[in-house]
């Protein structure tokens, strides 16, 4: 999501200088809204040119970035507009890592555990900051501040998210060493070897004739009513083998 | 469809307080078919694989089998129900029986009157199938959590019923042996003509059902429309068909 919206719903409740915006959208919005000011100056311009913010005082002299901004009656449109549309749904990621992991081919396996180990200390690391930083808002003992509630919301979806990364590298890692320890099939420029060991066929065997056997009754007795209570001496006879 | 869930509603008692469990809950389950239902915890996917088991009663809506209502049958066609023509496996509990692997899968079938011989074949077989052969010799309490679901199943297979309801028993797993139940359960289901229901507490657990639907306080999604082959119910707004985005 694009700063723009953003700034309009603070500008909503308050006028401010630009510096005061980059501030006031981390501390509601938490790290993820660390906008750089080069960014940020080239949105407001581009909110002022579309007649979504103004001007509200004269410049100081030689300072054009000390202009206190307001939202105008269009802004506050665009900004309900936006608010009453259709929210994104989640867009999947492509992950570099997960790219890396997928194309390693078994030579390259064992430094893609590497890799992963050194993203789940990454994740782990920054883990820690968003922690750090949900722990830094006050505590309301009196009345509750609904900025303070809604930072907290924000800074935990960072948490969630960051959760997310490390129990899909979890997962990385437990894969790639299961393929590490066992004896798998790689796709080659020949394609894949038929590869089943007596121990597979052994217990395709066994599936194939339980799943018979277990469709072909269930089938036939599909319509009618279950047995009887006292049945068993027909289900065992003596003898009876799987 | 050999099972219905109609309406069904459930609560229990906790602290003095009624908590809705189950509300007003419908479902359908087909031969053949597989379905996932995820919630998180709380969210009542315990008690619907019970209701569906005939472990509990509901306090409002039916559970019919076959077109024929739990409510209405004798006490003895519904305890053999519950024991033959369902399966049920739970989420890893402790080995505490004292039995080993082999005498553990068998039992269903000795309870039922099988003689020891033909139960112990049959279960090797089951357990072969479930590709849990190797944990015949094993100490039960070494097995890891996929061999142990992995025999777990294999115990309520044994039985042949016409149903399996599998509870919590797949997001402790490591991703591999998820996949590796998920491909058994469904060609359980496919080949074997037995209908699959599985609860957890992740819907990425359970991707390859034939449907997924997501359980909140006691409410299913969807359940206004009848779950069709290969349809994916996710929640509002969560569509795994987005065009994937950069880093």
């Amino acid at each position: 999501m694009s700063a723009k919206h953003a700034l309009l719903g603070l500008l909503l409740h308050r006028s401010a200088y630009p510096y005061e915006l980059a501030d006031r959208l981390q501390q509601r919005l938490g790290p993820a809204w660390d906008v750089n000011s080069g960014q940020l100056y080239q949105t407001v311009s581009r909110l002022e040119q579309d007649g979504l913010i103004e001007r509200v005082d004269d410049a100081v002299a030689g300072r054009e970035d000390r202009h206190v901004f307001a939202i105008t009656g269009d802004g506050v449109d665009e900004f309900e507009r936006w608010f009453e549309g259709a929210t994104a749904s989640v867009r999947l990621s492509r992950r570099p890592l997960l790219v890396k992991i997928t194309l390693a081919g078994p030579e390259r396996l064992e430094g893609a555990l590497e890799k992963v180990a050194a993203y789940e200390r990454d994740c782990a690391s920054n883990l820690r900051d968003l922690a750090g930083q949900r722990e830094t808002i006050p505590v309301d003992e009196t009345r509750i501040r609904a900025d303070h509630v809604l930072l907290r919301l924000n800074l935990s979806a960072d948490i969630l998210q960051v959760e997310g990364e490390l129990h899909w590298a979890a997962q990385a890692r437990e894969t790639i060493a299961w393929l590490l320890a066992h004896d798998v099939v790689w796709p080659t420029a020949r394609g894949l070897a038929n590869a089943m060991t007596e121990r597979d066929l052994n217990r395709k065997g066994a599936r194939e004739e339980i799943y018979r056997r277990m469709s072909s009754r269930h089938i036939r007795s599909a319509d009618e009513p279950p047995q009887g209570p006292d049945d068993s001496a027909k289900r065992w006879p003596r003898g009876s083998a799987a | 469809m050999i099972l219905r869930l109609d309406q069904v509603s459930k609560s229990y008692m906790r602290g003095g307080q009624s908590r809705l469990a189950l509300d007003s809950v419908s479902l359908e389950l087909h031969p053949g078919e597989l379905i996932g239902v995820f919630g998180i915890s709380g969210s009542g996917k315990t008690t619907l694989i019970r209701v569906a088991a005939g472990l509990e009663t509901p306090d409002s809506g039916f559970v019919s089998y076959k077109g024929e209502r739990l409510d209405r049958m004798s006490a003895k066609q519904q305890r053999r129900y519950r024991r033959r023509e369902v399966g049920c496996v739970w989420g890893a509990q402790p080995w505490e029986h004292g039995l080993s692997v082999l005498e553990y899968v068998a039992l269903p079938l000795l309870i039922d009157g099988c003689d020891y011989r033909t139960a112990e074949r049959t279960a090797r077989k089951f357990l072969l199938a479930c590709e849990a052969e190797q944990c015949l010799g094993s100490d039960p309490q070494r097995l890891s959590d996929g061999e142990r679901q992995r025999v777990e199943i294999a115990r309520a297979l044994v039985i042949e019923p016409r149903m399996i309801l599998m509870d919590g028993a797949l997001s402790h797993l490591a991703l591999m042996e998820q996949e590796g139940i998920m491909l058994l359960l469904k060609s359980m289901a496919r080949e074997a003509r037995v209908a699959v229901l599985v609860t957890d507490s992740g819907a990425g657990a359970m991707l390859g059902a034939d449907s997924i639907r997501y359980l909140s306080d006691g409410k299913l999604a969807g359940e206004d429309a009848a779950a069709s082959m290969g349809e994916v119910v996710w929640l509002p707004g969560v569509s795994p068909r987005q065009p994937a985005a950069d880093a």
